[in-house]
């Protein structure tokens, strides 16, 4: 089979760097338009710089209200809420206190019953692809493959050859070995790991448990696949803060799609062996 | 250095200025350069009076000693032991005075150069104006705004030639910078971040028969705004240069954070001067840490330029994930491999750390090629084109910086400033 045309784009977004990789489309006005998609996501979501983010996070934090403006903002929070609700409650970019947080469809508004603040951190770069995804998906592309930073992943149809789009995720310590392997089609998948290259950069957000509010720093990294970028990067964030059982109990919902890898785990295979701590 | 080693090294020095200051939009952002980089008039070389001979003024009397066209005919310093030193220097039959008048009134030289404490600039310039002389102050130009323009106003009165000493003016490694900036090879330049941190008290010993207020005058606020004038002017002049224009605002803080010895000015300042269009230039100085040193960051959207460094650097763009351009080329010749793909690797909001490419063209003699400018300009009665102005206004931001910093407020450029 040949190779279908291809088209590239490679830029600086959301701290990292993202890619997007067509195949059997190469009108530079698509890959702009999910560019652009991109972008006006981490303008709505940044916390780095002003933003309709950064704006409510003054009103909530003061344990105030306001009216969401921005609808890629809104409708972020809404995404975030039924993830919320799926994890039981593992997945709060607020800390522990998005219980506190009211979301009105009818007004556009969120309220803070106490108060917080929002940190949207890898959902952005999952919630984005998304866009992105859809952007491509209304220019009639079908096949492609959407990278934010290398830890998430989205795909559009079929493997330009045909099948699903087939994905290692090495050990993030001991190169040549890795985690597991996945074929993909029409998915997101997302990876977080408390190590390997990325985890000790100096800057790099750590990863907070929103029950207790501790550091999860036992080495671990946590993998998941699903219909969209936002929930790939919830889950996956859920499974490494969770303790064992509620761990599990993620796990068993989508065990061939969800994995937790302990690394104190052995490593080297070709399919993980062991999935929870 | 032998006599032909140091021609060639000046032609050489010569050859770059001449180059870096030409080229598209060069002639107009530094007029001065080619001026002063020109071949040399043949005829009696221009006899320089010296005020000030401490450490500035012999700095400066070993510069005019090696231009082409100048000669320290006359030192005038009322301090001995700084005298003594700058004699070393100098024929020993050259005429020496301890009050500036006798020297002016002696009319043995052509021109005088100043190089005293900063409240004694624009004394010691108007009377060597109203003297008929031309004049070349040191930087910075006086201790207030006001004897600045005055200064200026008095030597357009008389028809004299006013210079004053920015030596980073003729610097091809600044010329050349701001060539490559011209050309658009950092982009728009939205923020310069400039500073000049030393790790030391400023204070100088007193030599026997010295005094306080007359070594040590950079510390006391009647005589110098200390950080501000000595230091910052330098680089205000810089920034001016390359934002292509001058501050709209100045809004500031200082302290005496560390040296608490009895000085009262600043031994620690930081200020942010606004440029139009939103442009920024961020100043700090201090003398507890010297980690960060003598530098301007000059920041545009494609790059950064270094210029006390000698660097340029480009901005870093993220580089092609490997295993994504494997699969790419994997797919164009028809196979389907397996793609690793894991965490996050390329973090841009972290500090860079490349080297940056060299801006070439490393300083020489900047200062000995001012004076040669001077020299030219004394003999053609015609000003070095441009310097004036860039001295005037990197020293009125300089003090209006300090006196930002005093009032605790933001202070607008001011609009009853000279024209150029």
């Amino acid at each position: 089979m040949t190779a279908k045309e291809a088209s590239v784009a490679r830029f600086a977004a959301m701290g990292t760097r993202v890619e997007l990789h067509l195949f059997g489309c190469d009108d530079p006005e698509v890959l702009d338009a999910a560019r652009a998609a991109i972008l006006a996501v981490e303008d709505a979501l940044t916390i780095h710089r002003p933003s309709p983010t950064t704006a409510l996070n003054a009103a909530l934090s003061g344990g105030g209200s306001a009216i969401v403006d921005d609808p890629l903002l809104f409708d972020a929070l809404l995404a975030v809420d039924a993830l919320w609700q799926a994890t039981g409650g593992l997945f709060d970019p607020s800390f522990g206190r998005w219980s506190a947080l009211g979301l009105d469809r009818t007004t556009r508004s969120a309220s803070a019953a106490l108060p917080l603040s929002l940190d949207f951190g890898g959902f952005g770069k999952g919630f984005a692809l998304d866009r992105a995804v859809a952007a491509l998906r209304a220019a009639g592309v079908t096949s492609a493959l959407l990278s934010a930073g290398e830890s998430s992943i989205a795909v559009i149809g079929q493997h330009p050859l045909g099948g699903g789009w087939p994905f290692a995720v090495p050990h993030p310590e001991d190169a040549g070995a890795w985690l597991v392997e996945l074929e993909l089609a029409d998915a997101s998948l997302s990876i977080s790991s408390t190590i390997g290259a990325g985890a000790a950069k100096p800057g790099r957000a750590a990863m907070v448990r929103p029950t207790d509010g501790t550091i999860v720093s036992a080495p671990a990294t946590a993998i998941a696949v699903a219909a969209t970028g936002a929930e790939a990067e919830a889950l996956s964030t859920a499974l490494l803060v969770a303790d064992a059982s509620a761990a599990d109990r993620l796990r068993a919902a989508d065990p061939d799609r969800r994995f937790l890898f302990p690394h104190a785990a052995p490593v080297g295979a070709e399919r993980a062996l062991e999935h929870t701590a | 250095m032998t006599d032909d080693e140091f021609a060639l090294s000046r032609r050489t020095f010569l050859d770059r200025v001449l180059l870096a200051s030409a080229g598209v939009g060069m002639s107009a952002a530094a007029p001065w350069a080619a001026f002063a980089a020109d071949d040399i008039a043949k005829g009696p070389r221009v006899r320089i009076g010296v005020i000030g001979t401490g450490d500035r003024g012999r700095t400066l009397i070993q510069n005019l000693n090696k231009t082409r066209n100048c000669t320290v005919a006359a030192l005038c310093d009322p301090f001995e032991p700084h005298m003594t030193k700058a004699r070393a220097y100098v024929p020993a039959n050259t005429p020496i005075f301890t009050d500036h008048r006798a020297m002016l009134d002696a009319r043995q030289v052509d021109a005088v150069v100043i190089a005293t404490p900063l409240d004694l600039h624009a004394r010691h310039t108007m009377d060597a104006l109203d003297a008929g002389y031309p004049v070349f102050c040191e930087k910075a130009m006086a201790r207030t705004i006001a004897d600045c323009t005055a200064m200026v106003t008095r030597a357009r009165q008389r028809g004299k030639l006013l210079q004053i000493g920015h030596q980073r003016l003729f610097n091809p490694t600044y010329l050349n910078a701001l060539k490559r900036a011209q050309a658009g090879e950092i982009g728009a330049i939205t923020q310069i971040r400039a500073s000049w941190h030393r790790n030391r008290s400023w204070r100088r010993a007193l030599p026997p028969g010295g005094t306080e207020r007359e070594i040590n005058w950079r510390l006391y606020r009647d005589r110098s705004a200390g950080l501000m004038t000595e230091l910052a002017t330098h680089q205000l002049q810089v920034t001016n240069w390359f934002m292509g224009g001058l501050p709209t605002r100045v809004m500031g803080s200082g302290s005496i954070c560390f040296w608490k010895d009895g000085r009262d000015v600043y031994d620690q300042v930081a200020l942010i001067y606004d440029y139009s269009d939103g442009r920024k230039v961020i100043y700090t100085s201090m003398l507890n840490n010297a980690r960060y040193g003598c530098e301007e960051q000059i920041q545009g959207s494609k790059g950064t330029i270094e210029p006390e460094l000698g660097r340029i650097y480009k901005e870093v763009q993220p580089a092609a994930v490997p295993a994504l351009a494997k699969m790419r080329t994997d797919v164009q010749a028809g196979r389907k491999n397996t793609v690793p793909i894991g965490g996050a690797t390329w973090f841009p909001e972290l500090p860079i750390t490349t080297p940056g490419d060299s801006l070439g063209w490393g300083e020489y003699d900047e200062t000995m090629l001012q004076f040669e400018g001077f020299g030219e300009a004394v003999r053609s009665g015609k000003e070095v084109p441009g310097l004036l102005a860039q001295a005037y206004h990197a020293s009125v931001a300089s003090l209006l910086g300090e006196q930002a910093i005093d009032e605790g407020k933001a202070l607008a450029w001011p609009t009853d400033l000279l024209t150029f």
